[in-house]
């Protein structure tokens, strides 16, 4: 392979998500821009709305049971436990938004160092790392999910860790994919005869080539967490009474979808919302850190 | 290549023993176990538990076992379900028929509208059908499917009675009118969300194919549009499909267990479900192995064609 | 596995109570004597040639079809059909005569004095669905396939003290007990004969096992798992033949669907889990549906373990009753449809004992209880006394919604006492394994039917060497130990006169209530429903499911 140029390296590279370029077609993207107002919003509304709120989250209030939204104060009416929805719907919010980011925070930091050093050293390593991906993607991860449950005390950490545990191996395959082919381009080349050492090049080099992928990933793994958390819940395995949490809202509401259709209709939007909200984020972010939408 | 070939079933093989090692342990000491749902029952006491456990060989060393399960498969014996006794591969067989019909009718309605939806999207980009598409796919993909079946029976079973509820024959009947008039709903609320994800893979890979030069070249040759679309856009687009469709694959096992269970269908989702909830292990064990050889056919298949796709990628 | 749905269900419609309970004392446990017209027009329907079909929904699919192997109750809802008892208990608790001639007691000579020995005559002229006659070699069969210790019987009680079984011709068999032991009545009026000459060889692994052949009213037909369970009409069933031509057993996992199906007619019949209270309302507005309030023997208790410290002061489980406000839970959360209970026995029984002291709601009192007792909040508002902090868990199944609202209607009003009790729940198969049977739990909500059939005997549940987590091989998970009601309940199960039975238990129940063990919240009520137009439709308090009587349903 020929000798290269300082030059030749960055241009080889892929722009960073904070270079200017990107930034712009990023906020070109009106739906990713919206997403992310919608998100930035719910995410205060979750943290600061229940202070504002007449009623807190669990009062129970018998009397008070099934009032259709814009009874009183209840803006969005009561639970069958007679619960302001308002700020149940907020507290809830904060834990599966939090469940959320958590779960991202944790595969992506797991699957990237996972992905990276499989496709960075590619012998035996790399083989047995990616095979151990492979054995935990040949789980399905209802398995998992329905399995590991019944070992530990349902509580937020615990699902997050679980959901964690189903989520990481994507990442580390989207990671080792490109790693994979980041690694045979001139400037890891020209780093490695330079004799800079593999941490280096790995995670100074590497890594931030492949920044693209991992974040599109890392938010629809957001988006995906928060549908899982709400699935465990309609298997029973969820968030424990009496904290709300999107899921187990949505779940408690099928059986009234007739009688008290606001209870389905209030949590289920919201979770398409701020699902909807981070796909889009992770489509806009997609686009603009592919160059290739400029030529159009 | 061969050589590569071989090297990755063998890996393969070692995976798979591996995940049956670790997904018996799991399931075997994870608290519960098939005689819990005994614990209630009238006039049975610890007593008889003790002695079930004994019969069913619940009490020897785990590993023991494991052994035992293990040398009965490589056999060719899968062993019998804890709850009706009868072979685990012919209580598969059964389930996955059933899986197979719903997800299989469910994946064409979406392969077909996905690549229609995702080719228009990506001729016609930013243009108000993108947009609608785009904005379409992000709201499906984001609707709990529980919530949208329920929703779906309310409508179309309860309110207009046009289809029914849920199961996948009537008793008795068994015509292929009959048939179909159970799998609209179950298939259709399955199909949007992967209508979903298709279009959205589809529009990408177009987009990808666009720009590039023998699409150009061919333009520029004057032939038709709807030929350039035809011979060089949607074929060249529709390549990477497959791919994703080799990785979908292993979805069809676990079945879409939400819908079989908002829909009465008597599928492998239910079944795995069920076992699951009943700790029936031998039907667990057989759903897991069989899953988790697709799943690694699969991502053996992806690998493969990345690599004949990508000669930068070297197999190694 | 769901302790909420034993269905064991009661008229709906009164009947005249038949049985002078105190007055027939001389008559023997087993109840009257029923003429052969009686007992015919209780098991079949007598209303011609079987017509249509019926179809009835279970949120549980039936897997279990050897009625001697260990099974849950909805596969009860098949065995009721395909085979017969020797006799069984009607919803007046009474025996019926099925396989037998008449119900063996103390008073016709079928037990004797000392009740050691037994005595049975059966109906001549019955054969197997697949031709074979039936006689005493099968019921003999039956007895000691019970007990073999190569069979996965489900249980032994009772038929581990059977001995020298005769067969003396092939209608008639005898029987010897190793003492005397009054629950067997019930025992074997939930024991369905099955065919020596199907389950001779591995009974373990019979093709009888996945297709039955039983005697009874219906014929099994075809099974596609996962889906659904069809049987047909025994032409030559011996009480003549059922009203209805085919029943078919649907499996509708999901609660919401099983009553949307219901509304659409999908299914005819709702039967397990039925109907949710929330939806009872609704329910009985609609047109061209009946819908009935069945009462089931199971009782829904909070039950403690009595080896927790925070439990082991009575003081504190009678302050905890007093502040739990069950006729707001009843009424608010289960629409007034269960009965309030003091007790373990349902109130149909004729041994329930109603002269218990009537539960009261009242947190001052309770308050004062504690305060008095030495048990004061610490600094986070929690009560504690010598250390002991009154915080516990709560555990259930996880899923039941109703259930979940009253825990977390409780912990509020617990709280308002100083008692913090965090909610736990787990899924079904955690729930009832070692968490359940070992006593690992603080405190839990259970649906518990207390008795095996319509015998009021509870050894299994407060006997101080059921402990399972001391090495008992019982079910007292509360880790109960009163010597009183061990001796009476040794006492109650070998005495054969219901007269004498009677008082023993009344102070079993009285005791209990007075220690308890666990706090008795109400006697189940269910809600189910069924097409109009179908007749013969008969909850039955003393079996665990609705559809023990398909044999006697018609269109009408």
């Amino acid at each position: 392979m020929a000798m290269t140029t300082a030059t030749a390296i960055s241009v080889q590279r892929r722009p960073h998500w904070w270079q200017q370029r990107t930034l712009s077609r990023f906020l070109r993207h009106r739906l990713a821009l919206i997403g992310l107002i919608v998100i930035v919003t719910l995410t205060l509304a979750c943290v600061f709305g229940p202070y504002l709120l007449p009623h807190d989250e669990l009062t129970v209030d018998l009397r008070a049971r099934f009032s259709p939204p814009l009874t009183d104060d209840f803006y969005l009416g009561t639970d069958p436990l007679g619960r302001d929805i308002t700020s149940r719907l907020l507290m809830a919010g904060r834990i599966s938004l939090l469940v959320g980011f958590s779960v991202m925070l944790i595969s992506t930091a797991f699957g990237t160092l996972i992905g990276v050093i499989a496709g960075y050293f590619r012998g035996w390593t790399g083989v047995v790392l990616m095979r151990i991906v492979d054995a935990f993607l040949a789980f399905p991860s209802i398995f998992l999910v329905l399995v590991l449950s019944a070992f530990v005390k349902p509580s937020p950490f615990m699902i997050t860790v679980i959901i964690a545990l189903t989520c990481w191996m994507e990442i580390a395959r989207i990671v080792e994919a490109e790693i994979r082919s980041l690694r045979e381009r001139d400037f890891t080349v020209a780093a490695r005869l330079a004799g800079a050492s593999a941490r280096w090049i790995m995670f100074r080099e590497l890594v931030p080539n492949a920044m693209g992928p991992i974040i599109v990933a890392a938010t629809l793994t957001i988006a995906n967490a928060i549908l899982l958390e709400a699935y465990i819940s309609f298997l029973g395995y969820g968030i424990q009474p009496p904290l709300p949490s999107w899921g187990n809202m949505l779940n408690s509401a099928q059986q009234y979808l007739t009688n008290a259709p606001w209870l389905a209709i209030v949590p289920g939007i919201t979770i398409t919302l701020a699902v909807t909200s981070f796909n889009f984020i992770g489509d806009g972010l997609r686009d603009a850190l592919d160059s290739r939408s400029d030529l159009q | 290549m061969g050589r590569y070939l071989i090297g990755r079933l063998g890996q393969s093989v070692v995976v798979l023993f591996l995940v049956s090692l670790i997904g018996f342990m799991i399931l075997n000491l994870a608290p519960g176990g098939p005689l819990s749902q005994f614990a209630l029952t009238p006039g049975m006491s610890q007593a008889d538990i003790q002695r079930l456990a004994v019969q069913m060989g619940l009490d020897r060393p785990l590993i023991v076992q494991y052994i035992d399960w293990l040398g009965r498969l490589l056999r060719g014996d899968w062993g019998e379900s804890f709850r009706d006794g009868r072979p685990v591969l012919a209580i598969i067989v059964e389930h996955l028929w059933a899986t197979l019909l719903l997800m299989g009718t469910s994946m064409a309605i979406s392969i077909v509208v996905g690549t229609l939806v995702g080719i228009a999207g990506a001729i016609r980009r930013y243009s108000i059908f993108d947009y609608l598409a785009t904005v379409g796919a992000m709201v499906a993909l984001s609707i709990p499917t529980f919530w949208f079946g329920l929703v779906a029976i309310y409508l179309f079973a309860l309110k207009l009675a046009w289809l029914p509820a849920g199961n996948m024959i009537t008793i008795g009947d068994g015509s292929v009118l009959d048939y179909l008039h159970h799998l609209v709903m179950p298939a259709l609320v399955l199909a949007l969300v992967n209508v979903a994800i298709w279009s959205r893979y589809m529009r990408s890979s177009t987009l990808d194919v666009l720009h590039q030069d023998f699409v150009r070249t061919a333009r520029a040759k004057g032939l038709p549009r709807y030929r350039v679309l035809v011979h060089h856009i949607v074929r060249n687009a529709l390549l990477p499909m497959i791919t994703l469709g080799g990785l979908q694959l292993p979805t069809i096992l676990g079945g879409a267990l939400v819908a079989e269970t908002v829909f009465t269908w008597p599928g492998m989702g239910r079944l795995f479900l069920d076992s699951i909830g009943y700790s029936d292990y031998p039907v667990v064990m057989g759903i897991l192995m069989l899953s988790a050889i697709f799943v690694l056919l699969g991502n053996l298949l992806a690998d493969l064609l990345v690599a004949l796709a990508d000669p930068r990628v070297r197999l190694a | 596995m769901n302790d909420n749905d034993n269905p064991i269900d009661k008229p709906f419609l009164a009947h005249p109570n038949r049985r002078q309970f105190l007055g027939m004392a001389a008559v023997g446990s087993a109840g009257l004597l029923l003429p052969w017209s009686l007992a015919r027009q209780a098991l079949a329907a007598d209303v011609g040639a079987p017509a249509g079909r019926v179809t009835i929904g279970f949120s549980q699919e039936p897997t279990v079809f050897n009625p001697l192997m260990p099974h849950i109750e909805v596969d009860d809802g098949i065995h009721w059909n395909v085979f017969d008892p020797l006799f069984f208990a009607d919803p007046q608790g009474d025996f019926v005569p099925a396989l037998a001639m008449e119900v063996p007691t103390v008073a016709n000579g079928g037990i004797s004095q000392d009740g050691l020995k037994w005595h049975i005559k059966l109906r001549e002229g019955v054969t197997w669905h697949d031709g074979t006659p039936f006689t005493a070699e099968d019921v003999a069969f039956t007895f000691r396939l019970t007990v073999d210790p190569d069979f996965r019987s489900s249980r032994h009680a009772g038929f581990d003290l059977v001995q020298n079984i005769e067969v003396i011709s092939p209608t008639e068999l005898r029987w010897e007990m190793s003492k005397s032991y009054a629950p067997f009545s019930s025992i074997l009026a939930t024991t369905f004969i099955v065919p020596k000459h199907l389950l001779s060889d591995d009974p373990n692994q019979a093709p009888f096992n996945n297709a039955p052949v039983g005697t009874g009213a219906f014929k099994w037909k075809e099974r596609v798992a996962g889906d659904h369970i069809l049987l047909e009409a025994n032409s030559d069933y011996f009480a003549g033949p059922a009203g209805i031509e085919e029943v078919v057993f649907r499996y509708i996992p999901d609660l919401t669907v099983l009553y949307t199906q219901f509304k659409t007619s999908d299914i005819d019949v709702i039967a397990m889990q039925g109907i949710m209270p929330d939806h009872y309302q609704e329910a009985k507005g609609l047109s061209g549906k009946t819908v009935v309030v069945v009462p089931s023997s199971s009782v829904e208790s909070i039950a403690f373990n009595m080896e927790r410290p925070q439990f082991k002061d009575p003081i504190v489980r009678q302050a905890l009753y007093l502040a739990l406000d069950k006729g707001t839970i009843l009424d608010a959360l289960y629409y007034g449809l269960p009965t309030p209970t003091e007790t373990y026995m349902p109130h149909e029984s004729p041994y329930y004992n109603a002269d218990l002291p009537q539960h009261r709601y009242d947190i001052d009192a309770a308050k004062k209880l504690l305060d008095d007792a030495g048990w004061k909040p610490g600094g986070d508002g929690i009560r504690e006394k010598d250390g002991v902090r009154l915080s516990f868990t709560n555990s259930t199944t996880s899923g039941n919604q109703v259930r979940e609202q009253m825990q977390q209607f409780v912990q509020q009003s617990w709280q308002e006492l100083g008692v913090d009790m965090q909610i736990s729940n787990r899924p079904p198969a955690v729930m009832w394994g070692d968490y359940w049977m070992q006593s690992q739990f603080d405190s839990v909500v259970v649906g518990i039917n207390f008795l095996t059939g319509s015998d009021p005997d509870v050894s299994n549940y407060f006997r101080s060497d059921s402990i399972p987590a001391q090495n008992g091989g019982g079910q007292n998970t509360f880790q109960y130990k009163n010597a009183d009601v061990d001796r009476l309940l040794a006492e109650g199960a070998s005495e054969q006169d219901p007269a004498k039975r009677q008082p023993i238990y009344h102070r079993i129940q009285a005791t209990i209530r007075e220690d308890l063990p666990m706090l008795p919240l109400f006697q189940y009520a269910y809600v189910r429903g069924y097409k109009t137009g179908l007749e013969g439709y008969e909850g039955n308090i003393n079996t665990r499911i609705t559809t023990w009587n398909v044999r006697q349903w018609h269109w009408a």
